[in-house]
């Protein structure tokens, strides 16, 4: 018995250590920067929302937000809608080049974004497109590509040749078959998918630190970095803005952690 | 439109818009997927490679130069480069070694005890793995503080006389690697813990009937059930140590000094401060062919060790 609560007390300890820094970080948020050297972990006398109003209000987090957000969907609803395509290529026909074109898309997968950023900078200069959303949601859609034909892939495969067959016989078109047979047969993997896309997109920092140089078309990683050079030493505002990033982030995980942590275990295992 | 499951193919003649259709069917599908990817990640990773062989301010195209591989060579002279390079390696232990143990041996005593309610703890644990690492560096910059953080509180109110952590010359680093470690440890914990339980309950049994103790069931049965993540831990976190960017741009940007200068901030500094684009590519370049080289490494290492 003692051995078990050892295990457990250390397990704890690990929980204690990964949540932690955040929770302070929430307490940090609602203090004043005197009630914060006196105790971390005492409450405030008086929450200072005002802290919240100056990195919403001044430190711009209302853009970020909604940039974030327009970014985060725009990336994942197409690339949803391509992956599912071109996973059903794959997975439904036969035809010359596929395995090529399928190792092809599969380079995605080894090549960090760090070869592709700079000539991107200058490519989106070249087209117009520096300095706007367009800038972020391009890229990241086609970075999704590879890891999304795989996993559509896979999904598609594993529905019963029966199930297609016999729409077929219905007189159902191929693209009937995928958006009303298929897709809701692969809704799991669908919705793993969509959730590893919005948290790749919602965390991406290197690309719009490169490709954006307006800070009204950035979205909140990039917009806290801003906001620390900012406000260096006024800890509290700076862990208001860090209190905006991660309650939402944190949100959606223990709503769908099962998902989540399947996904992005699996997402590891098959990279 | 037309199908191609089944064999209604007799039925239009050969010559029919439909054959001709249901050839290029599946490359209507792929269309998109492969024009946006071609597009917007081959063509610049080619442009990567393109620009690295030459001299270029990032100004106008036309004063380009070509200088060949002159990049990749000026890179291995450069002592900037070597530092950059080195502080990456110095990081693998922290980003890869101390997480998979920190992981490994709480993992395999729930296992060994059979303890319930194992996963109760993985969403706590995991929490961190899914921060973007800007924000990761934010928070961890301020609880290192050494006026107004915890830690440095912590440790006087105890007598120690803390360094500054972040801001200081010896301890920036290492500090920055425990950083990486902590976000990490908690994701190798959920993945040995999935890993364990598909190991089959009869490989125990048998080790238990030739008379293996604890210590050797562990070695002889859990840590080979666990070379696939082993494997996965090791290459991810070995390219999450290589590439490393946003947690040192939020907490050091590299400082004090050179001292936790890292190839990724490196490269972005001589492209867009440095105004040397072709090496700034060239060492993109580079940092692309060690992640490939190291994560193939890793995966043939441990697949070899499975027979």
């Amino acid at each position: 018995m003692g051995k078990r609560l050892l295990v457990y007390t250390l397990l704890l300890l690990g929980v204690v250590i990964a949540v932690v820094p955040f929770l302070i970080t929430i307490l940090a948020s609602l203090k004043t920067t005197v009630e914060l050297v006196q105790g971390v972990f005492s409450l405030p006398a008086e929450p200072q929302w005002a802290n919240y109003r100056r990195a919403w209000v001044d430190g711009n987090f209302a853009r970020f937000f909604v940039n974030s957000l327009l970014v985060a969907f725009g990336v994942l609803i197409p690339s949803i809608i391509f992956s599912c395509m071109a996973g059903y290529a794959f997975a439904r026909y036969r035809f010359r080049g596929r395995s090529v074109i399928y190792v092809y898309l599969l380079l995605g997968l080894v090549v960090p974004l760090q070869a592709l950023v700079i000539p991107l900078f200058y490519m989106m200069n070249e087209i117009g497109l520096l300095d706007s959303l367009w800038a972020l949601i391009l890229p990241q859609i086609a970075l999704s590509m590879s890891f999304g034909t795989l996993l559509m892939r896979e999904a598609f495969s594993s529905v019963p040749k029966e199930i297609v067959e016999a729409s077929v016989l219905d007189g159902a078109g191929s693209w009937r078959i995928l958006w009303e047979i298929m897709f809701p047969l692969a809704r799991p993997f669908v919705g793993t998918l969509s959730l590893m896309f919005f948290i790749w997109t919602w965390n991406e920092f290197l690309l719009p630190l490169v490709v954006n140089i307006d800070p009204a078309y950035q979205t909140l990683p990039v917009g806290l970095l801003y906001f620390q050079q900012r406000w260096t030493s006024d800890i509290p505002v700076i862990a208001a803005g860090a209190t905006i990033i991660f309650v939402p982030i944190t949100i959606v995980f223990l709503v769908f952690q099962r998902q989540m942590i399947e996904g992005l275990t699996q997402g590891a295992i098959k990279g | 439109m037309h199908s191609s499951v089944g064999n209604d193919v007799t039925i239009d003649p050969p010559s029919s818009r439909g054959v001709a259709f249901r050839r290029i069917e599946p490359f209507l599908y792929l269309l998109p997927a492969v024009l946006v990817f071609t597009l917007f990640l081959v063509v610049p990773v080619a442009g990567t490679v393109v620009i690295s062989t030459t001299d270029w301010d990032g100004i106008a195209l036309s004063s380009a130069t070509f200088v060949g591989i002159q990049n990749y060579v000026d890179a291995f002279q450069d002592s900037g480069f070597w530092n950059a390079l080195w502080h990456n390696i110095v990081l693998i232990p922290y980003f890869v070694i101390l997480p998979a143990l920190l992981g490994l041996i709480p993992a395999v005593l729930v296992h060994q005890l059979k303890l319930r309610g194992a996963r109760f703890f993985q969403a706590g644990l995991f929490l961190p793995y899914i921060m973007p690492g800007v924000l990761i560096g934010v928070v961890w910059r301020w609880i290192l503080n050494p006026v107004f953080g915890p830690v440095n509180a912590a440790l006087d109110w105890v007598g120690i006389d803390a360094p500054s952590w972040l801001g200081d010359f010896t301890w920036a680093l290492p500090t920055v690697g425990l950083i990486g470690a902590w976000a990490a440890y908690g994701f190798c914990y959920v993945l040995f813990v999935a890993g364990i339980q598909k190991i089959p309950a009869e490989l125990y049994e048998a080790a238990r009937l030739d008379g293996a103790g604890l210590w050797q069931e562990v070695t002889a049965v859990t840590l080979p059930g666990l070379r696939r993540e082993m494997a996965v831990v090791f290459s991810v976190n070995l390219i999450l140590a290589l590439r490393a960017f946003d947690v040192i741009r939020a907490t050091t940007n590299g400082g004090p000094g050179d001292e936790t200068q890292v190839l990724a901030l490196f490269m972005i500094s001589a492209a867009f401060n440095a105004n040397e684009v072709g090496y700034g590519t060239a060492i993109a370049v580079l940092l692309a062919v060690m992640t490939l080289v190291l994560s193939v490494l890793v995966l043939r290492l441990f697949r070899e060790a499975d027979g």
